[in-house]
């Protein structure tokens, strides 16, 4: 049988597409719910700003480990 | 400044601040503590301090954002 | 030529699919001048095109616009409202001049990827987008040293207030670096690769539907033909929009820096 499809190049990349869908979700479900906070309730917009930046942070902080995961397992896995 | 600081129309331009300040504090976290805990590795030939200087960074860069944006 | 020799590029009886080298580093277009190359030519005519309309449009300014200056007079609304009133304020008169250049040329710039014979987005060479963030943040620093001192004007960015005294040390080169090195190299490199990748993207999937209909027809390969068109298709006009977003993006983050240095944050 012959190869149908094949992947060449960095496992890394194929490493880091994975670790970003979860912030990417994350992050739309925070803005999303946030801005529809606000729009019911204009007067709490201190709080919720406030929470939106501590969640937004938090998932953002995810995205950012998973750029740098490839090279903390570097010297572990090959070598 | 105090004064003009609270007004509703500056709401937006503080809050759009926060936000695209939030992936360059991190990023920056990450990349002087991590490369503090990368040189230590090399000096000590170890290699424990680049996770822990990468987590140490993005700790410090998202509390330095939540304390600065978010009263 | 270019796109022949694009779509030709793969040889034997497999799909390939289309690689940077060759979708990117393209060849020059007059033999032996090394650096006139597609993106070149495109980034001049942009320019000449940005340059001509709104010399059209406001040359001879009238009180009721009409053609020309009716639509031009909607994106320079667009950029001040949008753009410059919510971060420059009452400063934002004088900086329109700059703001509407740079919002105008990089959507030209980018609108050069869906244009039919041109097809090459300019801003996904990084050159392009690093010059623009490169003037941007000249003028940021020259702006902050000029309008809060140059001492004063790291003291800011640097030690905000409201945080507890010891914790300032671990905190301030993180403030510096983010400040002065990643803010200036994102702001280039967001629009650089949403641009890259938005043309790769549009180049494999109208490759897959050329491929499969035209190169190598075949019952089975028909059908991921049709896909490839069809996503060709859906994406160009999500493209449409992510250019748009990221010209008004470009845009936005320098009016936000020009008035952080304006002003300095409480």
């Amino acid at each position: 049988m012959s190869v149908l499809a094949e992947v060449s190049g960095n496992v890394t990349a194929i490493g880091y597409g994975l670790a970003a869908i979860g912030p990417g979700i994350g992050v739309g479900i925070i803005f999303g719910q946030g801005v529809q906070a606000i729009a019911r309730q204009p007067e709490a917009y201190g709080l919720i700003r406030q929470n939106m930046l501590l969640g937004f942070v938090l998932t953002e902080a995810l995205a950012l480990i998973g750029l740098v995961a490839p090279f903390i397992f570097q010297n572990i896995g090959a070598a | 400044m105090s004064a003009q600081e609270r007004r509703p129309e500056n709401d937006g331009r503080d809050f759009a601040d926060a936000m695209w300040s939030v992936p360059s504090s991190l990023l920056a976290g990450m990349a002087i503590y991590g490369g503090l805990g990368w040189l230590l590795d090399r000096w000590l030939g170890m290699s424990a301090f680049f996770p822990i200087g990468v987590v140490l960074g993005v700790v410090l860069g998202g509390y330095l954002v939540y304390r600065k944006f978010g009263r | 030529m270019n796109a022949l020799t694009v779509l030709l590029a793969p040889a034997g009886d497999q799909f390939g699919a289309p690689t940077p080298e060759e979708l990117f580093n393209l060849p020059p277009i007059i033999p032996g001048v090394y650096w006139f190359t597609k993106p070149v030519l495109l980034a001049m005519l942009s320019a000449v095109l940005v340059i001509g309309v709104t010399w059209a449009a406001f040359a001879k300014p009238k009180l009721v616009p009409r053609g020309v200056q009716n639509a031009v007079e909607l994106g320079y609304m667009f950029v001040r409202d949008q753009v410059a009133r919510p971060f420059l304020g009452k400063d934002a008169d004088r900086w329109m001049g700059l703001l509407v250049s740079v919002f105008f040329l990089v959507l030209v710039w980018n609108l050069m990827g869906v244009v039919p014979v041109l097809q090459f987005p300019v801003a996904s060479h990084i050159a392009f987008p690093a010059v623009l963030a490169l003037v941007i943040y000249g003028l940021k620093v020259y702006l902050g040293i000029k309008h809060q001192g140059g001492v004063g004007y790291f003291k800011n960015m640097m030690f905000p207030p409201g945080l507890p005294k010891p914790i300032y040390f671990l905190l301030a080169p993180i403030e510096f670096l983010s400040n002065m090195i990643i803010a200036p190299f994102t702001h280039a490199v967001r629009l650089f690769a949403n641009m890259f990748a938005g043309h790769m993207l549009l180049a494999f999937f109208s490759m897959v539907g050329f491929w499969f209909l035209f190169e190598k027809l075949t019952p089975l390969g028909a059908p991921v033909g049709v896909v490839g068109v069809v996503m060709t298709i859906l994406l160009t006009g999500l493209e449409i929009f992510i250019q748009y977003l990221q010209a008004f993006l470009f845009a936005m983050l320098a009016a936000m820096y020009i008035g952080g240095s304006l002003h300095p944050e409480h």
